[in-house]
């Protein structure tokens, strides 16, 4: 049997083991409060419009137009090959491009400029409008998924 | 308390039988200020003790540094800006809705239903202007006079990050009115911070909380501006007064250190003054002026060209090179380079002065970086036009 350690000895191992022990819960519990912070402030529920939605019946877009969906932000094309959707959304800091039948698309605020096919043609823009999957619903409405971009190819066919 | 007067000496504020005199010996009066209006020396050092506004200040100060072209009291006027800020901002709250569907209307009323309704949002929104420009005035003075130098390198940071607050709270005071004006520049500026290497989307999500400016961004911005911001801007500004004094009070060259005044009268009656400068140009720039408000807020229309609020137009025009380039690259640097200033910049002499020889480099550097923002922050608010392109203004 070990001889019990002098009473100094003891004493300074009994601070060490509050001071550790006491350290370890302030910081356990600032690093837990602060980090219930900082995820309550990432909202897990949204009170935004839906990211897919209708935007209309395939009737309601004549062939061979561009319609601009103003509500949802997104052109709607309706082309002899189907329907595809282009955000009107600029790709470079978010503005409303405006489209000019022919030429293409203009951004107002740093004067992007798009082809009518939504590559870029000039200005600051690093990256081509989005193309949004499209879809058919059973009641017949034209659907667009903006969680979802799709290639050049994309065609929704009605 | 008062020295006794000579029979010839004029009759002066705080004598025996003048109307100041008298008010002094009142119990009331006493009570609050304990200390009589202060004539003698001693008396002096001791008001500035026993009052808790006036003990910010030292008992004495360096004649040096209260010469009007010293300082030209930008800290100073920064501060009043705030406390205005502060009080007129609290004036509006009483009526301001924070929501997408009242807030524009709740704007309405301040303007036309409100006794000097209209008055107060001009005079937040000029002293916000203003604030802008004088704390980066200040922050010029600062380096030229090369005030940042050891042992005041801690302060400068605190400074630099004072600068970062301002802007903060006009970014976010800007979305409030929900008008095209606001939504736009919101837009523009939250898809800037969405280019930040990794961080950038969630940070744009954390901001707006969620993918659009709607009822959550709005609330966001709200409390940012009306409590998060202003509660941490009021801290620092405590710590960086708190320096000035532990560095040993404002700069001044080595062989005017030791030249001090009195801060009653000569600091005191300085900052009154100075006071009454900031409230008349504000009062008359809110009469004279009114504040922009445009058309509510729509999200489908963008109008034609979107600009940001001036003092984010610099970045705005560099963004029109690239967004990464103008909205992540120029910024960061700018901002480090600022931070890392005091602890790169060892070299002791020049300080005190205005645009010391020993220091050309660094003003000149200095110089042409500051110059170089207020280039861009001008070509992009009069020389750009629809699409972003180049017009003439006149």
């Amino acid at each position: 049997m070990t001889p019990p350690a002098p009473p100094a000895a003891r004493d300074a191992s009994r601070r060490r083991f509050v001071a550790v022990a006491g350290g370890a819960g302030l910081v356990t519990g600032a690093l837990g409060l602060l980090g219930a912070l900082a995820r309550s402030v990432l909202p897990d529920v949204l009170y935004e419009p839906p990211r897919r939605f209708p935007v209309g019946r395939p009737a309601d877009f004549p062939p061979a137009s561009v319609t601009l969906v103003s509500e949802r932000r997104l052109f709607v094309f309706n082309t002899p090959d189907g329907f595809y959707a282009i955000s009107a959304v600029c790709s470079h800091l978010g503005c409303n491009v405006n489209h000019e039948p022919g030429k293409g698309f203009a951004c107002p605020c740093h004067g992007s400029t798009f082809e009518e096919d939504g590559r870029v043609r000039t200005g600051p823009a690093a990256w081509p409008l989005p193309r949004f999957s499209m879809s058919l619903s059973r009641r017949g409405e034209l659907i667009v998924d903006t969680r979802r971009t799709v290639g050049p190819d994309f065609r929704l066919k009605v | 308390m008062s020295a006794p007067r000579h029979p010839e000496e004029p009759r002066r504020p705080g004598d025996e039988g003048s109307a100041i005199g008298r008010l002094w010996k009142n119990r009331v009066v006493r009570s609050i200020f304990r200390v009589g209006w202060p004539r003698t020396r001693q008396a002096r050092l001791r008001a500035m003790l026993s009052s808790l506004v006036l003990h910010v200040h030292p008992t004495r100060v360096r004649a040096h540094v209260l010469r009007p072209g010293y300082t030209l009291g930008l800290g100073l006027v920064s501060f009043y800006l705030f406390l205005i800020l502060t009080v007129t901002g609290l004036a509006l709250m009483l009526y301001y809705v924070p929501h997408p569907a009242a807030a524009y209307r709740s704007m309405k009323d301040i303007e036309y239903a409100v006794t000097f309704g209209m008055f107060l949002r001009n005079a937040h929104r000029w002293a916000a202007h203003a604030m802008v420009a004088v704390v980066f005035l200040h922050m010029c003075r600062v380096f030229f006079t090369g005030s940042y130098k050891s042992p005041r390198e801690l302060n400068w940071v605190v400074g630099v990050l004072l600068l970062l607050l301002t802007l903060a709270l006009s970014f976010t005071g800007y979305l409030l009115p929900w008008d095209q004006l606001a939504f736009w520049a919101i837009t523009v500026g939250t898809a800037i911070a969405a280019y930040f290497p990794v961080l950038g989307p969630q940070v744009r999500y954390l901001l707006l909380g969620g993918h659009e400016i709607g009822q959550a961004a709005l609330l966001r911005f709200y409390v940012l501006h009306c409590l998060i911001l202003p509660l941490v801007m009021a801290f620092l500004v405590a710590l960086h007064f708190w320096r000035v004094r532990k560095d040993g009070g404002l700069s001044a060259p080595a062989d005017r250190l030791h030249r001090r005044v009195p801060a009653w009268p000569h600091l005191v009656f300085r900052e009154l003054l100075v006071l009454v400068l900031v409230l008349v140009v504000i009062h008359a720039a809110a009469l004279l002026f009114d504040a922009p408000l445009e058309e509510i807020a729509d999200a489908t229309r963008t109008p034609n060209p979107a600009k940001a609020p001036w003092y984010f137009l610099g970045l705005q025009e560099l963004v029109h090179y690239g967004a990464i380039f103008g909205g992540v690259v120029v910024p960061t640097a700018l901002v480090l380079a600022l931070l890392v200033l005091p602890y790169l910049d060892t070299h002791p002499r020049g300080v005190g002065v205005w645009f010391a020889p020993e220091r050309r480099v660094a003003n000149g550097v200095f110089a042409v970086v500051a110059l170089a923002v207020v280039a861009v922050t001008i070509v992009g608010t009069f020389f750009r036009g629809p699409n972003w392109a180049w017009v003439w203004p006149w």
